[in-house]
């Protein structure tokens, strides 16, 4: 193991997955410790989701959410993931000295109107303050509690051959709006965050039907991090259509500029699903009807063999291997 | 070793040229391209237009088949 | 059915002569024909070598040393492309001299980190120069301008490396190469058909699936005529000339020296650094650099698989302990490096 924290190991791609590995799951493992979005706890005979999640987002503000907005639906969606119907939410700030309170007014706003929309109640909070410097500008954390609905039952290990693979809608818009908003490249592209709260998106599919094996998030990381994921948890084999995957005109520009692959820029507003394939056609019309899901798009199909792999389909007609996912995202010029 | 970018002028001015390769928008530096005007396709590598584009692809393979 | 009623996919295809070597000179050549999948299409008496076109991937590992010294020892902002942040060096990498505090930034062009040092002026800036000829006209523009102007906080490390040169020593690695498309964008045609008269065969080609294919489709046909051929499939892009205002910066701002190649060693003359006009605004001058030796893993085999005479499988360290995330060689580093591409798009695909 590197004896110091890089950037690697808090980009979700496998340097990530070690330090969960060797250090957090050495310390905490338990019966309930999860490698999904959620945990799922038996208490009393009720079926809870329960998770966490930090946010550190740098600007603060961008097109299509704030850092507020984005702290309810990261945590909304990683309980929808476990098909949970989001109840109550807690919140911690830590705000840097000399920070805007009007800004800090603004994102709290964001906040009740995105917990609103999920309905969803924030019922503690917590507040710190840390020096100039110590922090930057504001970090919120947010920990939820959700009911699992009767006959729901996803995991990241319930994949099977013969799965349809589903996004939600077009990949790596948040993460290159975050990209543009730092103007670190001098590039500018109309592009919106796909930030939103998909406990809705999650319950019209489960009304369309129960079985469904997977649905996640696909957060940091993207949609090509969550498919190396589900291909490991489940022991699977993914095979996807290059040119059946949505993606924005603007963001595959952007990502020509800077030799990035789309499939890994973050999502904070998509889900991966894994459904039966017979499921498939019925999912993608209910999909479609929805706010948050009109692009929505079958992008591959699971198979059983070459397990751990994620295959890709060219533009010409042969096939190559989706590139596993690496650290921190570099742009590639020289 | 040099990832190229093709993209289109959208204007030019003292060297500076606003490119756009589907939505993506960049100024680059064209000043040693001489004649260029917006409309003209240029092949960008480390924010510098190294070169004019004068067909697409398809065009030039196929001619270049033919000629075999 | 005759070649010429084939496509260029079929001739590749349906090819049952001779067995024949082809270099893809170029990094990017590399990761697209990766990318595309483009090795599946070729039957087994095809090979492609992946060559030493990755300016990463022949980056010494003293030029990392150096510029670790420079951020952490000189307390300079090293401005670079992204390519190079990961690249270890002999004791780390500017990720590692990163998180211990060092000011590294990635810029997506030379001119970008004259613009930061511009608006930084009480920081020291030093620009990584890495590249060949495609790269090395866009730095010596963004230090032609820092002259114009007295910018006096910026600098370049430099690292630049010229091709042809490369060509002589790589000669005997294939049968035909496929040129850099970009490389030749700026320096015309001419060394490539120097290189027939001197029985090196080879073709200019582009980026995309159809140029790729049809290139090789080309170099098929040509080497079956058994004469040394020389045919640029990308005048496009590629004119006989190349770029005469690119030419002439690099001209006036730097001049050849001997460089060393990661992996094949020093080659005369394949190098340029800045010339006496601009030494104000070379890095080594101006921060006094000592010499560092830099030291690589002795078991990496990246010198041999960059002059195509083992596959990345090859090295005992591939795959083990040199992987994406803990690379030894330049080789694994680089997205366009032979080792990364194949371990990222290998698994099913050899050879």
């Amino acid at each position: 193991m590197d004896e110091i924290v890089t950037l690697a190991h808090g980009a979700g791609g496998k340097k990530t997955a070690e330090l969960i590995e060797k250090v957090f799951k050495t310390h905490f493992s338990n019966p309930e410790f999860t490698g999904d979005d959620a945990a799922v706890l038996q208490i009393d005979g009720n079926q809870l989701a329960f998770t966490t999640d930090g946010f550190i987002v740098s600007p603060p503000e961008f097109p299509g959410g704030n850092i507020g907005k984005l702290s309810v639906c990261g945590t909304v969606n990683d309980l929808a993931c476990m098909g949970a119907q989001p109840l109550y939410l807690s919140c911690a700030f830590v705000i840097e000295e000399g920070f805007s309170l009007a800004k800090v007014e603004a994102y709290a706003a964001a906040m009740e109107k995105t917990a609103n929309e999920a309905g969803v109640r924030i019922v503690a909070g917590d507040t710190k303050v840390a020096g100039k410097g110590q922090v930057d500008n504001l970090f919120i954390t947010t920990t939820g509690i959700g009911r699992v609905m009767q006959g729901c039952h996803t995991s990241g290990t319930f994949a099977r051959p013969g799965d349809a693979v589903i996004v939600t809608g077009d990949v790596g818009r948040h993460g290159c709006t975050i990209l543009l908003a730092r103007d670190t490249y001098g590039i500018k592209a109309d592009v919106t965050s796909d930030c939103a709260p998909l406990w809705g998106t999650v319950k019209t599919m489960f009304d369309t039907t129960k079985n469904i094996h997977v649905i996640r998030d696909a957060t940091r990381g993207g949609v090509g991090t969550v498919l190396y994921e589900i291909a490991e948890q489940s022991n699977i084999g993914i095979r996807l259509d290059a040119a059946a995957i949505p993606i924005d005109k603007a963001v595959s520009g952007v990502c020509g500029m800077l030799g990035l692959e789309p499939l890994y820029l973050a999502c904070e507003g998509r889900l991966v699903v894994f459904a039966p394939k017979e499921e498939a056609a019925a999912l993608l019309e209910t999909l479609h009807k929805g706010t948050y899901s009109k692009n929505a798009a079958i992008i591959g199909e699971v198979t059983a063999e070459l397990a751990g792999r994620v295959i890709m389909k060219t533009e010409i007609g042969t096939e190559t291997m989706l590139p596993p996912p690496g650290g921190e995202l570099l742009p590639r010029i020289c | 070793m040099c990832v190229g970018l093709p993209a289109r002028v959208i204007r030019i001015k003292d060297g500076i040229a606003l490119v756009d390769a589907s939505g993506a928008k960049r100024e680059i530096s064209a000043e040693l391209l001489d004649d260029l005007d917006p409309g003209d396709y240029v092949m960008v590598h480390a924010g510098l237009a190294i070169a004019k584009i004068t067909n697409n692809d398809e065009n030039e393979t196929d001619r270049i088949m033919e000629e075999l | 059915m005759k070649d010429e009623k084939k496509t260029a996919r079929e001739i590749i295809e349906t090819y049952n002569g001779p067995a024949i070597r082809i270099m893809e000179v170029c990094g990017t050549h590399t990761h697209e024909i990766f990318r595309l999948g483009i090795r599946s299409l070729l039957p087994d008496n095809i090979k492609l070598i992946s060559g030493p076109g990755c300016p990463v991937c022949v980056t010494p590992v003293n030029f990392i040393d150096e510029a670790v010294f420079l951020a952490q020892k000189r307390q300079v902002t090293i401005c670079t492309f992204g390519d190079l942040v990961r690249v270890p060096g002999t004791v780390g990498s500017l990720a590692k001299a990163r998180s211990e505090g060092a000011r590294v930034e990635v810029v997506y062009s030379p001119m970008d980190a004259y613009l930061y040092a511009e608006k930084h002026k009480t920081e020291q800036v030093v620009f990584l120069s890495v590249g060949f000829e495609t790269t090395t006209p866009a730095s010596c523009l963004a230090v032609r301008k820092a002259k114009q102007n007295h910018l006096e906080n910026f600098s370049l490390l430099t690292a630049n490396k010229t091709m042809p040169q490369a060509y002589q020593t790589l000669k005997g690695s294939a049968d035909a190469f496929l040129y850099p498309g970009h490389v030749h964008a700026v320096m015309g045609t001419t060394s490539c058909e120097e290189l027939v008269r001197e029985g090196i065969s080879g073709v200019i080609t582009g980026f995309t699936a159809k140029e790729i294919v049809t290139a090789l489709a080309v170099i098929i046909i040509k080497h079956r005529e058994g004469k040394a051929f020389f045919k640029n499939c990308y005048p496009r892009v590629v004119t006989a000339a190349g770029s005469k205002a690119a030419q002439q910066v690099m001209e006036e701002v730097m001049e050849p020296c001997d460089a060393e190649w990661r992996g094949l060693g020093t080659i005369l003359q394949s190098g340029l650094k800045l010339r006496a006009a601009y030494e104000t605004f070379d890095a080594r001058i101006k921060y006094t650099m000592p010499k560092l030796v830099g030291h690589s893993n002795t078991a990496c085999r990246c010198g041999e698989v960059l002059q195509g005479k083992c596959y990345p499988d090859g090295c005992i360290l591939f795959g083990k302990t040199c992987t994406p995330e803990h690379p030894v060689g330049a080789c694994m580093v680089s997205h366009e490096g032979a080792c990364s591409a194949f371990y990222q798009y290998g698994g099913i695909h050899h050879g």
